[in-house]
């Protein structure tokens, strides 16, 4: 491998990096020193060809300079994706209840979470639209992502379910969460785990004023269920394990709950939906002006190079200097003149 | 000397490197929506009729979120009704029940002497959307259906009126 191949190969490797942040965003592998380092490498071959290239060491100066922009251009875009990696925020999840605004200073930006139903709960189709100040509003969906700035935005499933309370006669009760940031959602969020035998699971917490019952509840996927062989549920499902207590924190019954079948528990009747409802995860990426002015730069270069470089020789001097340089002579050196 | 500098600019870079690290934000209730405009949902009164907070644009709301077994709700329901009454024609009082059936609501109004329009929210919309604290929650909604004030807890006579000024002006 000559110096040519090897820059070409490093530039292109380095702009899949670089826009790996925008088409998967929110890895962790972004901040770690093993995506800097390799970033590092590319830009520092990219720098050190586009450097030979001044000095006149690769071929003709039209396709010298053709290469060495599409070189340059693929370093801009290493560039932003290396700052990005060191000095962008780490990725961070703003989690929202249902119907509530949540604002991000950071993105100057409110991010308003949209109301849940027993459906939406189960389809997992929640969305998220940011709104600012004299700019158009920015929506998220489940599974797309959205560039605000030099943040990344997407959406991250997490366990929820939609809680219904009945009492014995089938009339509405009110469902009521204490402890979290909205007192009168029926969905839960699920942000507290708890440690059953050998699994973790998530816990969370809701109330029922008007029987004086506090119902914990923990989440157990399909998976945590097999390992238990509970008879009565299909193991393809999650489901949500219920212990009722009483104004006094006494245990006054215990419930399985599937999804979308009501259960006794204590005097309550109770119906969960289950699914998932998502947190807005924002992540660090590079400037879109950088990477994607890089990628057009790399492209631009290579198809310039692609046509002959311009057609535009090198001078005399260069011409002369050339074929004593060793690298030249073996580094794809198609364009050399040779008079 | 050169290689020796790019190994050292290498490993510069690379000891600048941080940890993914997961942050939590949570937000919301009355009191941080003043000024964003105010979400509405259409429900059914006690009465039977349809209505919702933009069915009252126009005219300024106050809307009072609460519950049966809210001893704190029942103990405020005296003051706004009689605010209601001393308001009329000015501003329209909106009492949403929380989660319950319309025979419950309907049932403690009435037993209570209230004659403004109770909501029945048995999915608790407006609930999810307003109250961060506790119920009783109280929302003024100024004419043009903007929140000018999220107040959680009971409130006495004086300051509903305290409330309601600045979007009578």
């Amino acid at each position: 491998m000559t110096a040519r191949p090897i820059a070409l190969a490093c530039a292109a490797a380095g702009l899949v990096l670089a826009f790996a942040q925008l088409l998967l965003p929110g890895s962790p592998v972004y901040h770690g020193w093993q995506y800097a380092l390799a970033l590092a490498v590319t830009i520092v071959s990219g720098v050190a060809y586009v450097a030979r290239g001044a000095r006149g060491r690769d071929g003709a100066r039209g396709r010298r300079l053709a290469l060495a922009v599409a070189v340059a251009g693929a370093v801009l875009a290493e560039l932003g994706a290396l700052a990005s990696g060191l000095l962008g925020p780490d990725t961070s999840e703003v989690v929202g209840t249902p119907g509530t605004v949540v604002p991000i200073p950071a993105l100057g930006a409110a991010a308003f979470f949209a109301r849940a139903t027993p459906r939406t709960i189960a389809g997992a189709d929640g969305a998220v639209t940011l709104r600012r100040r004299g700019a158009p509003d920015v929506g998220v969906a489940s599974g797309g992502r959205a560039a605000l700035g030099d943040s990344v935005l997407f959406l991250a499933p997490r366990p929820a379910a939609y809680v219904e309370a009945f009492d014995e006669r089938g009339a509405h009760l009110t469902v009521t969460q204490p402890a979290a940031a909205s007192f009168l959602s029926p969905v839960l969020l699920f942000p507290q785990r708890q440690r059953i035998g050998a699994v973790d699971v998530p816990l969370d917490t809701f109330a029922a004023p008007a029987l004086h019952l506090t119902v914990h509840a923990l989440y157990f996927t399909p998976a945590d269920l097999a390992t238990f062989g509970h008879a009565g549920l299909a193991a393809s499902s999650p489901a949500l394990v219920l212990s009722a207590a009483d104004d006094r924190g006494r245990p006054v019954g215990l419930a399985m709950a599937p999804s979308g079948r009501t259960v006794a528990l204590a005097g309550l009747r109770v119906r969960v939906t289950i699914g998932s409802y998502p947190a807005l995860a924002v992540a660090a990426a590079p400037p879109p002006a950088l990477l994607y002015g890089g990628l057009l730069l790399f492209a631009l270069g290579l198809g310039w190079a692609a046509l002959g470089g311009g057609g535009v020789p090198g001078t005399v001097a260069e011409q002369s200097r050339t074929p004593t340089t060793p690298e030249a002579t073996t580094g794809g050196a198609a364009s050399v003149p040779t008079t | 000397m050169r290689r020796l500098l790019v190994v050292l600019g290498l490993l510069v870079l690379t000891g600048c490197y941080n940890t993914s690290e997961a942050a939590g934000a949570a937000g919301g209730g009355p009191s941080g929506l003043a000024g964003a405009p105010a979400q509405s949902f259409d429900l059914r009164r006690t009465d039977g009729r349809t209505d919702s907070l933009a069915r009252h644009r126009g005219k300024v709301v106050l809307l009072n979120l609460w519950a049966t077994w809210c001893a704190e709700c029942k103990s405020e329901m005296p003051a706004l009704e009689r605010f209601s009454r001393e308001y009329a024609g000015r501003v329209d009082v909106l009492g949403v029940d929380e989660g319950e059936s319309a025979g419950a609501a309907a049932e403690f109004a009435r037993a209570h002497g209230v004659t403004y329009p109770i909501l029945v929210d048995e999915t608790q919309q407006y609930g999810g959307t307003y109250v961060a604290l506790g119920l009783p929650t109280t929302v003024i909604v100024s004419r043009d259906g903007r929140v000018v004030k999220g107040i959680d807890g009971a409130l006495t006579l004086e300051q509903m009126r305290a409330a309601v000024a600045p979007a009578l002006r």
